[in-house]
């Protein structure tokens, strides 16, 4: 068995009883850790796995959870059936938009990917056929119901969240055994070479959009549901750069250090609230220190990635 | 017509100030392949230090042009020397490092820097004297143009039209260009990359620190994260003129003024930056290198 399906198992264990030992506050904390590592995971599947550098993955997690809440409040289709759209409109708007872009270089797509965050925003703030409820976002979106049962407590939205990481978890194994994760592989280590090894680059990228922008829109629904709200500030630029550094910071393509980034940016920050004002600044210098010191992340990938048959003694 | 002229000044205004800005961008890309995130924070620095600066040594004098020329100059060297020290501390240890890795290292020292201000200045808004220019104005058919901007279109131009001269006609210019092709074989001709490294950000950060007084002079309000706004829009420029290319960093930053200008005169302020990105992703489209980039094949 691999290191990171032990990893995966036990962390999965832990957070299934954490709410066991917790109270209210931090049932609320673990249930955002859990939705955005699914975030971070759909991030990395882009970033450390494609090597696109994507930093507007605000964006589709924005578009799922806004799915969510317009369907659900000024259409008044219940919360189980927005599901579907909240992942098929992330994926779709993913292709159209990344599609024109994908070739660019590096840095180019970065700032194009920045570009459609502030679009993105700017729709919203603007209330674009008063759908979206301008600054303030949406509010009252509803319990989640099946078969007349009602799961509003907030064990229960943990519990989802945590279904929904599970699920992610199996995405993001199943992707690292097949065709495409090697795909993405032999791209992010030198994509001439996989061009001229017949990969197609442009179609196996796009496909880490499609993939990633699905599985962050499930996350945007999940969070809508927990907060019961949405607005812009939860979606903007500067969320886009947590998630990217979340990757750069834990592992790039490691599955242990992308939930260890996810903690280290987002629950130590909640830890922390009481040094309000100095938190940031200690921030900053924690993730120069950290680059500096293990400029590949906290928790590098070691050769994880290279299928058994081209490992030397394989058993 | 008169709303296009007085749109035209404008943008102007502001081109001058971002392309100001894009040299300093554009100048670290060429050499470092970095996108200096911390730019635009030291672009706002600069504007709180010298409005300290002013207050504090020059505050009971009169003002006088030498006065403000004194406030810029100290700003300037001040700005300089954090940014040598960013170099130093944040980007140097990760040359060598994956490129992704002085990235993150970059946005974390924007993160610093903007909260330094925000611990040293509070986070509330400042207000700049509005004595430090003559309130002079001039009117010519309906346009208005005020004492400050024909300053910030005046020495925007003196300082770039400089630097052409500095890049292209000087020993050291010629050093950093060879370092801008392929540090190595600079190293190899006996070029001092370190040594070009740091004129690099001494020149971008006191060409930010001016555009950063400037902004402070023109707009009056500063705030402690001011520097991200500024500092997208001049990496757009940037990136719109051709990242490295340093003719480009300042046809950008006037492209991207006036285009602003326009959109605020004639469509809608609301939408400027939703524009300004649609018009960087097309103009990414087509010349997916920039205006004035060379298309050039990645190395292998």
């Amino acid at each position: 068995m691999r290191q990171s399906y032990k990893i995966a198992i036990l962390f999965l264990i832990v957070m299934g009883v954490f709410p066991l030992f917790s109270n209210s506050a931090w049932l609320a904390v673990g249930t955002t850790f859990l939705i955005y590592s699914v975030v971070a995971f759909s991030q990395d599947i882009i970033l450390g796995r494609a090597g696109a550098f994507q930093m507007g993955q605000a964006v589709f997690f924005g578009l799922g959870a806004y799915t969510t809440a317009i369907l659900n409040v000024q259409f008044g289709v219940p919360i189980i059936y927005t599901f579907i759209p909240a992942i098929i409109i992330p994926l779709i708007l993913a292709i159209i938009l990344a599609g024109p872009v994908i070739h660019l270089r590096g840095d180019y797509l970065l700032i194009a990917t920045i570009g459609f965050n502030i679009i993105f925003i700017q729709v919203v703030q603007n209330n674009v056929f008063e759908l979206t409820g301008g600054p303030n976002g949406i509010f009252g979106i509803d319990v989640v119901k099946i078969f007349g049962i009602e799961f509003m407590s907030q064990t229960a939205v943990y519990y989802m969240s945590f279904i929904l990481l599970a699920l992610t978890l199996w995405i993001m194994r199943n992707l690292d055994a097949s065709k495409f994760g090697r795909a993405m592989f032999y791209i992010n280590k030198d994509d001439i070479a996989a061009q001229s090894m017949g990969i197609n680059v442009r179609y196996y990228k796009l496909y880490a959009f499609a993939l990633g922008s699905a599985i962050a829109g499930a996350a945007g629904s999940m969070f809508a549901i927990q907060y019961s709200a949405v607005s812009p500030e939860a979606f903007n630029v500067v969320q886009s750069i947590m998630f990217f550094t979340i990757v750069l910071v834990g592992g790039s393509a490691s599955l242990p250090g992308v939930l260890i980034g996810t903690f280290v940016m987002f629950v130590l920050p909640e830890i922390f609230r009481e040094f309000a004002t100095a938190r940031y600044l200690v921030f900053g210098l924690a993730m120069i220190l950290t680059m500096i010191l293990r400029p590949r992340g906290i928790w590098p990938v070691k050769f994880g990635n290279i299928p058994n048959y081209l490992k030397k003694d394989k058993k | 017509m008169d709303i296009f002229l007085q749109q035209l000044i404008n943008g102007l205004t502001v081109g001058s100030l971002y392309a100001l800005v894009a040299l300093g961008y554009t100048m670290v890309y060429g050499v470092m392949k970095l996108i200096n995130f911390a730019h635009g924070d030291l672009v706002a620095l600069s504007a709180f230090a010298g409005l300290t600066i002013y207050v504090q040594i020059f505050g009971e004098a009169k003002s006088s042009l030498f006065l403000v020329l004194g406030v810029f100059i100290i700003t300037a060297l001040l700005i300089a020397v954090v940014g040598v020290l960013l170099e130093r501390l944040a980007y140097r240890p990760l040359r060598m490092a994956p490129r992704l890795s002085a990235v993150v290292s970059a946005l974390g020292a924007s993160l610093v820097i903007q909260n330094a201000i925000m611990l040293i200045w509070g986070p509330n808004m400042k207000i700049f004297p509005s004595n430090l220019f003559p309130s002079t104005i001039w009117t010519v058919h309906n346009v208005v143009f005020t004492f400050t901007q024909v300053m910030i279109m005046g020495v925007s131009a003196v300082l770039m039209i400089g630097l052409y001269i500095f890049i292209n006609k000087t020993k050291m210019g010629t050093a950093i260009r060879a370092t801008a092709i392929d540090q190595d074989a600079a190293k190899l001709m006996g070029i001092n990359v370190n040594r070009v490294i740091m004129i690099i950000f001494i020149i971008g950060s006191s060409l930010g620190a001016v555009a950063g007084l400037f902004i402070g002079i023109n707009y009056r309000g500063i705030t402690f994260d001011m520097g991200w706004m500024y500092g997208l829009n001049a990496f757009v420029a940037a990136i719109m003129g051709g990242i490295g290319n340093i003719p480009g960093a300042m046809f950008g930053g006037i492209l991207l003024g006036l285009f602003n200008a326009m959109i605020s005169g004639y469509i809608s302020s609301e939408w400027a930056q939703t524009f300004t990105f649609v018009l960087l992703i097309v103009i990414l489209i087509f010349r997916p290198t920039g205006i004035l980039g060379e298309t050039i094949a990645e190395k292998v």
